[in-house]
């Protein structure tokens, strides 16, 4: 069955001043969907979601939250979102259940004993019902961040908006995160979530897109932005026993070969190109005399593309 | 109800508990009550007073001592914390509450002084004591009290807005300090010159109306005697008791407050108040100055050298002198003027927010901004206050030089013309310069030709009386200063030394012209960056 769009944003525009923070931001996320949004810092992921959580307004732009307009109907989509900042704060003058009931008396969750209970299943849900009694500002900083992970979904929000939710995390408390991030998508909730660590992103996550300097570069699942980002990218690294700079300068003259170094006897560079070319190249090494021990390729990492796709955007 | 209230009952929980409370407490009765026990001792004891004057020599001290808690500590303690909610970022989160703007706004409001309301009521015991054994009347204390709270509640908002709105806490601190100080206490000194609406502002007038029910019989009886001498209370043809002409006056302020704030949790980038609401209340103050000033010039109330006859030259004959009458209707234009100023700050959208708003039409497939619209250009706002303005200031004028004082003397229609103009160039030129070039360019201008000019016109002033013509045409570049000049050429009844009566009129009517021609510029200027703005948002859209 098809499901439904939870999030749809179409030609977003952020500007401050003469700087677009986001440009011409256009996708969808159906509804159950966890979807992760990568970009290094600078890349407009933050002003996206501030402006999907009604915290800003956009330049230009439309965005549709469970069928409901932001920009027009603001109060209505406050009532379905969940919004988790980056560095999410605490107040530093409450205990954590004080915080998360203050939060569940303002959304009028109920009565008092419901509040209560309900705030003891969201401490539950991220794993800090020890910490309860805990004055905010006393717990570490991924604690904050599971406090606040609680805080947002008290409601029950049919889309959360969670910026950079990782960040301080432990690895096993980010396993929590991503179990926990399942299993709200599987009730049915639709989940936006962003990191500037692809990887982390593309296990939690059913789809995402990554976005650099207020652009959107790809999107669709981990494969499919890899290969639209990475395309047939490689590193290959070869060890040879002599003639380093003569073959590095041979290499350089390639046209499929970038980003040559020289780390020992192993030049290292990227490669561009089919399986063919690569085989060219190296039947070409032979050719030209250079006495090679090893000859190895690897496959671009999420963080490799996501670093050259940075560089490459800082220098144009 | 408030009890109702999230962030009010959040603010309860951690501003009540009884660790930071207790201390609070505990200082507050220690001092209300050595306040209590000393003066009843030195009434009782030392000045032999009999019982009922005894008790209520207390009222008064304690009075200061809670305006101390609720005016100082309050009003920091709302901009600080409403700053600090900024500052740690949780104020995102309250953005996204359910809740009415207007619920925000009031649970903030009560939420976070509410340490300091306890105190407050910590104190009362003491007052109620004082009030009863003192048999002080029902219709001395309650309008004392009454607007004791909604002066509490002014202060407050005022605190409020300047935390919601500065976004550094440290210079949300000092800007609410600053303002507090300055709306509420300097800016009512302005009463001694003609503009008697801005002491309302404040507790003061009321306090003094009550001041001889609360004092000693002998002190209250000289008190009542000099309050005999002062000035009555009248708006337009209407007595109003004090009381209840602070309420008015502060209910306007409250309200337009009120409406800031809530504009400010509706949306972040919301302008402070909207178009309609701006000039009704630029309006509206415009009315209180006059209503209030106008009953006052016939019995002469109105003019500072009468107050300083009443002290120092008792008996003898007084009547005003035509330079003060100058000065006051100076004085007035200049209000208006820098009134009409922050109401334009207030109303002008920035250059991102006309962007918006363009794209937003073009999206709607409109050909204009709406005439309401934050970013609709306030140009024609800006010139209906600065007419408004205008107005104002020749009703003044003109019921002060044609009154009893100035015999002969007249104010034809013209100087009308002469004040739209004045009001219109100082106006217009800050708004045009302010909506195309944006708040930079407006400080760089205020402190380059508003402030450098008059201080450099005071400097050579001051350094010798050769040098007063120049002086004179050094300020008179300060917009600032326009109104003055125009009281100072215009009125028939302006006496001025011979080189000053010589050089005003041209240093006016030169500068004016000269702002005139600039106002124009800058507004030609306006529409041309308006226009690219259109055309820029609809090419990008």
């Amino acid at each position: 069955m098809q499901k439904s769009t939870a999030i749809d944003i179409r030609y977003l525009r952020v500007d401050y001043g003469n700087y677009v923070a986001v440009d011409d931001l256009t996708l969808s996320v159906s509804e159950g969907e966890v979807f992760g949004l990568v970009g290094p810092n600078g890349a407009g992921k933050t002003s996206t979601f501030r402006v999907l959580a009604t915290l800003m307004e956009p330049t230009y732009g439309e965005v549709i939250l469970g069928g409901v307009d932001i920009l027009e109907n603001i109060e209505a989509a406050r009532r379905i979102v969940g919004y988790m900042p980056d560095l999410a704060p605490v107040p530093s003058d409450l205990k954590v259940w004080e915080f998360l009931e203050f939060h569940a008396a303002a959304y009028g969750l109920g009565t008092r004993a419901q509040r209560r209970d309900r705030v003891a299943e969201c401490l539950e849900e991220v794993g800090l019902t020890g910490q309860r009694e805990s004055w905010c500002r006393e717990i570490s900083r991924g604690q904050t961040q599971r406090v606040v992970l609680a805080k947002t979904l008290l409601h029950r929000p049919k889309v959360l908006i969670l910026d950079e939710p990782a960040s301080g995390l432990d690895p096993l408390a980010r396993r929590d995160l991503r179990h926990a991030l399942r299993r709200l998508a599987a009730t049915g909730a639709t989940v936006f979530v962003s990191s500037h660590i692809l990887g982390e992103l593309a296990e939690m996550c059913s789809s995402l897109c990554v976005m650099n300097r207020g652009k959107l570069l790809a999107s669709g699942s981990a494969d499919d932005v890899r290969a639209q980002l990475g395309k047939n990218e490689k590193t290959i690294t070869v060890r040879i026993l002599a003639r380093h700079e003569e073959a590095a300068s041979w290499l350089g003259e390639q046209g499929s070969v970038y980003d040559l170094r020289i780390n020992g006897q192993e030049l290292i560079f990227g490669f561009e190109g089919t399986a063919d070319g690569q085989a060219d190249l190296l039947e070409g090494m032979i050719q030209m005399g250079f006495r090679m021990s090893a000859f190895q390729e690897k496959h671009s990492s999420f963080e490799d593309i996501l670093v050259r796709v940075a560089e490459t955007n800082r220098i144009l | 109800m408030i009890w109702q209230n999230a962030i009010f009952r959040r603010y309860c929980q951690s501003r009540l508990r009884s660790k930071g409370l207790g201390i609070a407490l505990l200082i507050t009765i220690l001092i209300a009550g050595f306040l209590f026990f000393i003066l009843r001792a030195i009434g009782l004891d030392r000045t032999h007073l009999n019982p009922r004057d005894a008790e209520r020599g207390v009222l008064i001290p304690l009075l200061v001592f809670q305006a101390l808690i609720l005016f100082v500590l309050g009003t920091a303690q709302v901009s600080g914390g409403m700053t600090a909610e900024a500052d740690e970022g949780v104020i995102d989160y309250q953005r996204l509450l359910p809740m009415s703007p207007l619920q925000k706004v009031l649970g903030y409001l009560f939420g976070l002084p509410v340490r300091e309301y306890v105190m407050f009521l910590s104190t009362l015991p003491f007052t109620a004591w004082g009030l009863w054994k003192g048999e002080v009347a029902l219709g001395v204390w309650l309008p004392l009290y009454a607007i004791f709270i909604t002066t509490t509640w002014t202060y407050h908002l005022t605190g409020l807005l300047t935390g919601t709105v500065v976004r550094n806490r440290r210079w949300a601190f000092l800007v609410s300090i600053g303002l507090v100080f300055g709306l509420y206490t300097v800016v009512p000194q302005m009463a001694r010159f003609g503009l008697v609406f801005f002491k309302y502002l404040t507790i003061t007038p009321v306090f003094f109306e009550s001041m001889p029910g609360l004092l000693p019989r002998t002190a209250a009886a000289v008190v009542a005697t000099g309050q005999k001498l002062a000035p009555e209370v009248r708006f337009f043809g209407l007595n109003l008791p004090e009381a209840v002409f602070t309420v008015f006056c502060q209910g306007g302020v409250i309200l337009t407050f009120a409406a800031m704030l809530c504009r400010r949790w509706r949306r972040n980038e919301s302008l402070l108040l909207g178009k309609l609401w701006a000039v009704g209340f630029f309006g509206w103050i415009q009315i209180l100055l006059l209503g209030n000033a106008l009953p006052l010039i016939d019995p002469g109330n109105l003019f500072p050298s009468r107050e300083v006859a009443r002290r120092f030259l008792a008996g003898s004959d007084w009547a005003p002198k035509a330079i003060e009458a100058v000065g006051m209707s100076g004085l007035y234009g200049m209000v208006t003027l820098l009134i009409l100023y922050a109401m334009t700050r207030v109303i002008t959208p920035s250059i991102d927010m006309q962007i918006r708003g363009w794209r937003r039409v073009r999206k709607q497939n409109h050909g204009s901004l709406p005439l309401f619209a934050d970013a609709s250009s306030s140009i024609g706002w800006v010139a209906v206050m600065a007419s408004v303005g205008a107005f104002g200031w020749y009703v003044f004028t003109h019921a002060l030089i044609e009154s009893r004082w100035f015999p002969g003397h007249f104010v034809p229609l013209q100087v009308l013309a002469f004040f739209v103009v004045v009001l219109m160039s100082g106006g217009l030129g800050f708004h045009a310069l302010l909506e195309s070039k944006g708040g930079r360019a407006v400080a760089l201008a205020t402190i380059f030709v508003g402030l450098v000019p008059l201080m450099i016109g005071a400097i050579l002033s001051t350094s010798s009386n050769r040098l007063l013509p120049a002086a004179l045409w050094v300020s008179g570049i300060s917009p600032i200063s326009s109104p003055v000049y125009a009281a100072a050429t215009l009125l028939s009844v302006s006496e001025l030394p011979p080189d000053l009566a010589r050089a005003a009129p041209i240093a006016f009517y030169f500068w004016l012209t000269i702002s005139s021609v600039v106002t124009t510029g800058l507004i030609v200027r306006l529409f041309i960056v308006r226009e690219g703005i259109a055309v820029r948002a609809s090419g990008e859209s």
